[in-house]
């Protein structure tokens, strides 16, 4: 597996504005292997993850990058390895895992209170996140009248809405427009400077510089196929 | 409790606003009753609890399968596999009731029951049995088409396979027969002990194997180690 061509600890490449470059380990993915049947997704992936660290995770379409994140966040089983989370996990599907009938509030409401918070609070924090992604208005509005761009946005604040030690993104920025895409990468340098752990799937080249580590899971599996 | 609460709370707002949908679901059963109300009347009301029957079992079927991928988030941020499930469970009862209730109320005032209590055990014994029944087609055929061909096809062998035959105890509704002779046609009290004793086993089984699928599906995976330790 090809890891930026530093081995296979990603944090080893270090962004030079790093602000925790010695943080606590928040995730640790070691051999990670993936199959499903004959076809080899991922092997022998490792990925080293600190406080303070925002890793992207890039390669070919059908590479396994969404696979090693769900593996990551333990929504499935990979075929060998371990992961280990220190802390609270959180994680952002790439399409937005949301009940179309309800309003950005009760997202906030139900969501809050899976991780303790009582309602009010769950919907204050729901309005100052949407509200850093640029996002304030249409809070009332069942989510599937939101916009494509505006529901990943719901979907964003969802996954951090608990106030995770660990974020976990499978390209969170779809249906974005380039004002907001800044916002989110100005949030996510914000998110990493309060010591988030972040791992965000990406395939804008140009994003690479904002990062303190990639991981490259090169081409397709079927060139891995075996 | 919260937890629960908020869950039902939300599932209950989820499927109060499919309007459309909750609309022809509603009218199933007045269909089902209008088909033999002048030729057969008490026949009308079996087939009545059978068409709430499949109304409910289809309502569990489309949330479970549109509410799946919500619930492995919610899992993973703090809810536990219980309150997701009867949090579901909660909301399909309670829409049960509505329907069950407006259907008893219509029926009772149509026409003349000589053992009205029996009719609303009836309804109430469906829709117990008929939630978990969506539920558990969601969780074995969780694309929309499968399952709703499944349903299509339980519906149909109830209405098709002679009750009195062995293989009848076998479909899930058939204690809605039971009591339904019991409460409309003045049948012994066997029947009604027969309705019984089918629905409670049914609505044990449906609960068991809905939860244990729950289970399996939102199980914390083994390969996954948490630890909290202090930044």
């Amino acid at each position: 597996m090809d890891v930026d061509q530093t081995g296979p600890e990603v944090a080893a490449r270090k962004h030079a504005e790093s602000i925790h470059p010695s943080g606590v380990v928040r995730l640790r993915a070691t051999g990670i292997h993936k199959r499903f049947g004959r076809r080899q997704v991922l092997h022998d992936v490792d990925l080293t993850v600190r406080a303070g660290e925002i890793v992207a995770v890039v390669g070919a379409n059908g590479c396994g990058k969404s696979t090693l994140l769900k593996i990551c966040a333990g929504l499935m089983s990979p075929t060998e390895g371990t992961v280990t989370v220190n802390g609270r996990l959180s994680y952002c599907p790439q399409q937005a895992g949301l009940m179309g009938f309800l309003t950005a509030e009760e997202h906030f409401a139900l969501f809050g209170a899976g991780c303790g918070l009582d309602r009010e609070t769950a919907r204050s924090r729901g309005r100052e996140l949407a509200a850093s992604l640029a996002w304030d208005t249409g809070m009332g509005i069942q989510a599937r009248h939101l916009s494509g761009g505006t529901q990943q946005k719901l979907n964003l604040v969802l996954a951090v809405l608990s106030n995770p030690d660990v974020l976990l993104l499978d390209e969170p920025y779809q249906g974005f427009d380039r004002g907001s895409y800044v916002d989110f990468w100005d949030w996510l340098q914000r998110s990493r400077q309060a010591g988030k752990a972040i791992v965000v799937i990406t395939h804008m080249l140009n994003s690479r510089d904002q990062v303190d580590g990639v991981l490259d899971l090169g081409d397709a599996k079927a060139d891995r196929d075996s | 409790m919260t937890k629960l609460l908020t869950v039902t709370e939300m599932m209950c707002r989820d499927l109060a606003r499919r309007r459309a949908a909750l609309g022809l679901l509603a009218i199933l059963p007045l269909l089902f009753y209008l088909a033999r109300h002048d030729s057969q009347p008490e026949k009308a009301i079996r087939f009545a609890g059978l068409g709430l029957a499949w109304a409910v079992s289809t309502a569990g079927l489309f949330t479970s399968n549109t509410t799946k991928s919500v619930e492995s988030r919610l899992r993973q941020i703090g809810f536990q596999i219980h309150h997701l499930y009867l949090g579901t469970l909660t909301a399909l009862l309670a829409l049960g009731t509505l329907l069950g209730a407006a259907y008893f109320t219509l029926i009772a005032v149509d026409q003349n029951l000589q053992r009205p209590w029996g009719v609303a055990l009836e309804f109430i014994l469906t829709i117990l049995v008929a939630a978990p029944l969506g539920l558990l087609i969601s969780a074995v055929a969780p694309r929309d088409l499968e399952g709703t061909l499944i349903l299509i096809a339980l519906t149909a062998l109830q209405f098709l396979v002679d009750p009195a035959q062995r293989a009848a105890k076998l479909l899930p509704f058939w204690s809605t027969r039971e009591i339904g002779i019991y409460a409309v046609e003045a049948g012994a009290i066997e029947y009604l002990r027969n309705g019984l004793i089918h629905a409670a086993i049914f609505i044990a089984a449906l609960l068991a194997a809905t939860v244990s699928l729950s289970a399996l599906r939102l199980r914390r995976r083994a390969h996954l180690r948490l630890q909290q330790t202090p930044a």
